[in-house]
């Protein structure tokens, strides 16, 4: 090993350096070395933020993306210490991971999902009531907030898993089984929702009746506590960020469509009208009671998610939800409140 | 038998340090556990998460369901695909013509990972059982052929010549020289087609998944439900060699009836 | 059969197999939606070789699936080889160890990719450690299998030929385990590389695994095609030069 008189140097070397950049740098404007950012390639206004560079400019930090699939990886990563902020976790996933302890902070929404997703039925076979649904196939990826609506609806219309076959299965194949009307009916979103309508599906509509139940979805953005306790002027630019993307949607939607078709790798129309469907709430809307609540108060969306995670428990896909107040700890709008001015 | 305890008591004593390393990892202490729940679970949790796994099942159907419906589906890919792989390479192996035609073939679908192309089986097989022993089938015939194929090759030309000026016909060479001599290959091939087969267990069950102890552990690990994932792993694992060994007593069994 | 005419065969066999394809699509026996006939593939493997996937290349994708497979491997190979031979050394050795190695062995990798994202992070560590997990019980059995595969009657014959336990190691129990070890490394690279798509199943952003599943959430399967035939090609590639290899370093394979 090295020598005890080698150790003293680099020791004494190491510790001017400390010391010299514990003067120099005041640790509240702390600027992160890397922001790492799990997303969800999907035609969002996310998507003009990242494209154009504005997460950089306003969080002024280099990015590392971390492509995802479902809100289980953003989760997982976060979870593993890889990831810093999650863009688009479902809110199955969030109140999941709030109550399992996962070390992140919910900072702000996406989007409420609304009809975004929504059952589509094959028009073959002839689904006109809940009871119409007893002895068909349903398909919706498990895990997601399509999964967390459908449950919703075969409860509210007391169904069972016995009258319904549900199916998990992850939207192309879903597409590909829908071509062989090998199912019946689908809970998904867009883009594979779109070609199910264009297939001989038809939208059986639920959400209004599964809002008012309870059943709200909706897209969220998390960030690791830790990272948001250090780094908040960061966590202030990414949200501020996303606002501007939102600006841009609501007064230029088809260059907003246009920048998004690009980075999604679909059309310009595509993308405009996957957008539509979703209600996107601005980020001065979310600090409301409605939703997330002003800082250190709280919203009507902590009952969403300790509802969620209730629900998830009868499920047994979590083993235990917490009280409520986890949930009103677990949102931090700080830097929302920051962000929207 | 007195000698086989020397190694066992080695085994013992690896197996305790595995078991209290994992328990001290993951006992409660002033701070919590060592190592998070959410990552390594420990023993009471798994054992809680395996009662309640026997007891109430997993989404509807009960474990024995559950374990019924993945061994169905291995057994059956594997024994199919085993088959007619090994006919192919026996064919492959008896006659260049048909070598030449099937092999880029079975060379190329051996590599080809199932997750690939699942969605064309869904297309061109629908999302029933039908689709799920078809990947496993696709999975077990590659690696059958190849080695059955191995093993005519192996077959010493100098037997099959004594044979021949022995008056024996094609028959009675393939059974008496070519077969038993491309036994031993050809088991090699089984348990190594069935270990993929196992592996591509999951990707079968991931086609429209409700049932399965591959698709449970899935699931299960879409909210780092770190028991039940454990649990499955687990049963799976055990499943896994069980099937080996069966293969191998098979193997004993075919191996004496073929008269080696 | 002549070498020439059986490439003949082979080669025909592959341009039929071409041929209906295109029938089945230009049809369509299948829709368009879901088997692209070769033109539409063609043209997508054009234009991903000028503009790239989503960002990547088809040359970084093949690279990073590449670079994970062969890391995996490489990794099994220095820590499964040596630690199979010291178990079909030692008997202890073997009862310490060997129970874990073959548990390991069926566990379908898909299992537990979400505990290694969870310990490992979502960078490249979780994705090589799957491969090396899938790799390495099988190396580590090839090589002790291999050992205790020796002939004890060669042993004896060093023993009374006054040689000295790591002479036998070297020149006998080596070479006579070589055979089998590296089997062993063809069914273990095999194996890898049928799991590195599973790897790039989550949390991945390059890799023709990565391309296969991006494509899919879009339904591009004109791209999924492409990755299969990519991926069986690479399969394939890997398989001969690991054979070309093995049958020249192990030249005394079958001289028994």
């Amino acid at each position: 090993m090295t020598g005890l008189h080698q150790l003293d140097r680099r020791g004494f070397i190491l510790a001017a350096g400390a010391g010299a950049l514990a003067l120099g740098r005041p640790a509240r404007a702390a600027v992160p070395d890397v922001i790492n950012i799990a997303f969800f390639v999907e035609t969002k206004p996310t998507m003009i933020a990242k494209g154009n560079g504005w997460f950089q400019d306003e969080a002024k930090a280099k990015l590392n993306w971390t492509e995802v699939g479902s809100g289980a990886e953003i989760n997982t990563a976060i979870a593993a210490g890889s990831v810093d902020i999650g863009i688009g976790i479902g809110s199955s996933p969030t109140a999941a991971g709030l109550s399992q302890g996962i070390p992140y902070k919910l900072i702000g929404m996406l989007d409420n999902i609304g009809p975004a997703e929504e059952m589509t039925v094959r028009k073959a076979a002839n689904i006109k009531s809940p009871a119409d649904f007893k002895g068909k196939k349903v398909a919706t990826p498990f895990g997601s907030t399509s999964h967390f609506r459908l449950l919703g609806f075969l409860q509210t219309n007391h169904l069972t898993q016995a009258d319904v076959t549900v199916l998990d299965m992850r939207p192309d194949a879903i597409v590909a089984a829908w071509s062989r009307g090998d199912i019946d009916a689908a809970y998904v979103w867009s883009p594979a929702k779109s070609k199910l309508l264009a297939a001989g599906g038809a939208v059986y509509e639920t959400y209004k009746e599964l809002d008012a139940a309870g059943y709200v979805i909706a897209d969220l953005i998390v960030a690791r506590t830790a990272f948001l306790q250090q780094y908040p002027a960061a966590v202030t630019g990414i949200l501020s960020a996303y606002g501007r993307a939102l600006d841009l949607w609501k007064t230029q939607p088809a260059e907003a469509a246009k920048i998004v078709g690009q980075q999604a790798g679909v059309s310009a129309q595509v993308a405009q009208s996957d957008m539509e469907e979703y209600d996107f709430v601005p980020l001065k809307t979310q600090l409301s009671d409605q939703w997330l609540g002003e800082p250190g108060k709280g919203g009507k969306f902590d009952e969403v998610l300790k509802r969620t995670a209730d629900f998830l428990v009868e499920q047994k896909s979590i083993r235990s939800a917490p009280g409520p107040d986890v949930f009103v700890k677990g949102t931090d709008t700080s830097a929302l409140a920051r962000a929207a001015g | 038998m007195r000698r086989l305890r020397g190694p066992w008591t080695w085994t013992a004593l690896s197996l305790a340090v595995l078991i209290a390393g994992w328990v001290a990892l993951t006992a409660a202490g002033p701070n919590g556990p060592i190592v998070q729940d959410l990552f390594l679970p420990g023993p009471g949790e798994l054992w809680s998460g395996f009662l309640d796994l026997m007891t109430d099942g997993y989404k509807g159907r009960s474990m024995l369901d559950h374990i019924g419906f993945s061994l169905e589906r291995v057994l059956v890919g594997f024994g199919t695909g085993a088959v007619v792989g090994t006919l192919l390479g026996l064919a492959m192996g008896y006659a260049p013509t048909i070598d030449a035609l099937a092999g880029p073939f079975v060379e190329f679908l051996r590599p080809l990972p199932q997750l690939a192309y699942l969605v064309l089986l869904i297309v061109w097989f629908g999302i029933g059982e039908e689709s799920k022993i078809i990947l496993l089938f696709l999975a077990a015939l590659p690696v059958s052929a190849v080695a059955a194929r191995a093993g005519v090759r192996g077959v010493s030309l100098q037997r099959v010549q004594v044979a021949r000026t022995l008056g024996a016909s094609e028959w009675q060479i393939f059974r008496h020289v070519v077969f038993p001599s491309a036994l031993d290959e050809i088991f090699i091939g089984a348990r190594l087609a069935i270990g993929i087969v196992y592996g591509t267990l999951i990707a079968a069950e991931i086609i429209a998944g409700s049932t399965g102890l591959g698709w449970m552990i899935l699931d299960a690990g879409r909210f780092l439900r770190s028991d039940y994932v454990f649990v499955g792993i687990f049963l799976i694992g055990l499943m896994g060699i069980a099937l080996d060994r069966l293969l191998v007593a098979i193997e004993a069994r075919v191996v004496h009836w073929a008269g080696r | 059969m002549t070498g020439p005419s059986q490439r003949v065969l082979r080669a025909g066999a592959v341009l039929a197999a071409l041929a209906l394809w295109y029938v089945v699509s230009a049809v369509p026996l299948v829709s368009a939606d879901f088997l692209p006939g070769p033109g539409a593939v063609l043209a997508t493997l054009v234009d991903i070789l000028e503009h790239g996937y989503r960002g990547t290349t088809l040359a970084q994708d093949t690279f990073a699936t590449l670079g994970r497979c062969l890391a995996g491997f490489a990794l099994a190979i220095v820590t499964g080889v040596p630690l199979g031979l010291l178990m079909g050394l030692s008997r202890r050795v073997e009862a310490a160890s060997n129970y874990i190695v073959q548990f390991m062995r069926p566990l379908p990798p898909l299992s537990y990719l979400i505990l290694l994202i969870l310990w490992l992070g979502t960078g490249n560590s979780s994705k090589v450690a799957l491969l090396y997990l899938t790799a390495f019980p099988i190396v580590t059995s090839a090589a002790m299998a291999g050992v205790r595969g020796v002939k004890r009657q060669r042993i004896e014959a060093a023993l009374s030929l006054g040689a000295g336990r790591a002479q036998i190691l070297r020149y006998v129990v080596l070479p006579s385990a070589l055979p089998t070890i590296f089997t062993g490394l063809r069914i273990a690279l095999a194996a890898a590389f049928s799991t590195v798509v599973a790897a790039e199943l989550m949390a991945a952003s390059n890799g023709l695994g990565w391309m296969v599943f991006s494509a899919s959430q879009f339904l591009r399967n004109d791209v999924i095609v492409l990755g299969i035939l990519v991926l069986g090609a690479l399969g394939m590639l890997l398989n001969w030069a690991l054979v070309a290899l093995d049958l020249r370093v192990v030249h005394w394979r079958g001289l028994d």
